[in-house]
C-alpha cells in the first residue's frame, strides 16, 4: 500500500503524457543521430570521405547532406512512398564504409549524387518523426547539428590520420564499416 | 510551441554568417536595417489568421539567406541592406503573432555571429562557415515543412 501511495506521488507518472507530443526540443533532436549506430557512421563516413577527396568536395558533401537529408525530412514529413527505409540507410553505410575503404575518387558530381541520394533515406526516417515533437524548430535544429558535427568529426579524423599515419590509415576504417554496413543490410533484409 | 525567440535568431544567424563575407563597413548599415524591420513589423503586427505566412516567410528568408553564402561574389551595400530590411520584418512578423518582445531582445544577439564568422574566414577552417550556413538552411526547410501535416506536435491535441 506504501508502495502504491509512493508511486502515484512519483511525478514520472504525470509527465508520461504532458499533452504535446515527443517530450523535448532540442535535446531529444540532438540525442536522435547519437543513438542509431547506422545514422552515425553513415554520417561519419561521409566526412572521412570528403576529407580523402579534399576540395571541393570536403565542403560540397558536408554542405549536400544536410540539405538533402532535410528534403528527405520534408518526404517523411508528408508521407510520399520511398523504397524500404532501413535498407536504404543500411546500404549507405555499405556503400560509404565500401568507396571509404577502396580509397575511391569518382568525379565531384557522382560523389555529390552518392552522398545525396542516401541523405534522403537518413532525411526520410526523421522526417516521419518530427510532426510528433512538441518543439519541432528546437528538435530540428538538435538534429541537424548533431548530424552536421559528426560529418566534422569524420572530416577532422580523417584529416588528422591522413598527416599522422597516412591516407591508408583513413581508408582501413572504410573496411569496419563496411562491414558494420553488411550487417544493416542484413537486418534490413532478414524476414 | 513553435514560436519564441528561435526561428528569428536563426535568421538573424544567418544575416550574421552573411555579413561575415561582406565587407566590415556594410554590417552597420544592414544591421541597422534588420533591427528597424524587426521593430517595424513588430509595432505594426500581424494579424494572427496570417501566422502561417509569416512562420513561412521566416524560413524561407532563412534558406534564401544561407543560399546567398554561396553566391561567388559579395553583395553590394544596398542588396545587403536589403537582405537585412528583410530579416528584420519576418522575425518582426514572427514575434508578432507567436513571441513576445523579450524574445526579439533574445533573439537580435545571434546576428553578432558576424564576429566569429569573420575571424574563422581568415583561418584554414573557413569552409567552416559556409557548412554551418548550410546548417541553416536544413533546419528552415523542416521547419516550414512541420505545417504540412495535420497533427503537427505543436499543436494542442486532445488534453488541452
Amino acid at each position: 500500500m506504501a508502495l502504491l501511495t509512493l508511486a502515484c506521488l512519483m511525478p514520472g507518472v504525470t509527465q508520461a503524457h504532458d499533452g504535446t507530443g515527443l517530450v523535448g526540443g532540442f535535446q531529444s533532436g540532438f540525442l536522435h543521430p547519437l543513438g542509431g549506430p547506422d545514422h552515425m557512421l553513415a554520417m561519419v563516413a561521409v566526412g572521412l570521405w570528403g576529407a580523402i577527396l579534399g576540395r571541393p568536395l570536403v565542403i560540397a558533401l558536408p554542405v549536400v547532406f544536410p540539405a538533402m537529408m532535410a528534403v528527405g525530412g520534408v518526404m517523411g514529413i508528408v508521407g510520399l512512398p520511398m523504397p524500404p527505409i532501413e535498407l536504404g540507410i543500411g546500404l549507405s553505410v555499405l556503400v560509404l564504409g565500401s568507396v571509404l575503404a577502396l580509397g575511391l575518387k569518382p568525379r565531384a558530381w557522382v560523389a555529390v549524387l552518392l552522398v545525396a541520394v542516401f541523405a534522403l533515406f537518413h532525411g526520410y526516417a526523421h522526417g516521419q518523426e518530427l510532426p510528433s515533437a512538441a518543439d519541432p524548430t528546437g528538435y530540428s535544429v538538435g538534429f541537424v547539428l548533431s548530424t552536421g558535427l559528426l560529418h566534422l568529426v569524420g572530416v577532422g579524423v580523417g584529416y588528422l590520420l591522413a598527416q599522422v599515419a597516412g591516407l591508408k590509415a583513413v581508408r582501413a576504417l572504410g573496411g569496419p564499416i563496411a562491414l558494420a554496413g553488411v550487417w544493416f543490410v542484413y537486418v534490413a533484409v532478414a524476414p | 510551441m513553435r514560436g519564441g525567440a528561435l526561428p528569428p535568431a536563426l535568421l538573424f544567424a544567418a544575416l550574421g554568417f552573411l555579413l561575415a563575407y561582406a565587407p566590415r563597413k556594410l554590417t552597420p548599415p544592414a544591421v541597422l536595417a534588420m533591427v528597424a524591420g524587426a521593430a517595424g513589423a513588430f509595432a505594426i503586427g500581424v494579424p494572427d489568421n496570417l501566422e502561417e505566412i509569416a512562420f513561412a516567410g521566416c524560413w524561407i528568408s532563412v534558406m534564401a539567406t544561407a543560399l546567398l553564402l554561396h553566391l561567388p561574389g559579395r553583395l553590394g551595400a544596398l542588396p545587403l541592406t536589403m537582405v537585412g530590411l528583410n530579416a528584420g520584418v519576418w522575425a518582426g512578423a514572427v514575434i508578432s503573432v507567436a513571441g513576445t518582445p523579450l524574445d526579439l531582445v533574445i533573439a537580435l544577439p545571434a546576428v553578432l555571429v558576424v564576429v566569429p564568422a569573420a575571424l574563422i574566414l581568415h583561418t584554414p577552417a573557413r569552409v567552416g562557415v559556409k557548412i554551418v550556413g548550410s546548417w541553416l538552411a536544413a533546419v528552415a526547410i523542416l521547419a516550414a515543412a512541420i505545417p504540412l501535416t495535420p497533427t503537427a506536435g505543436y499543436e494542442p491535441d486532445h488534453f488541452e
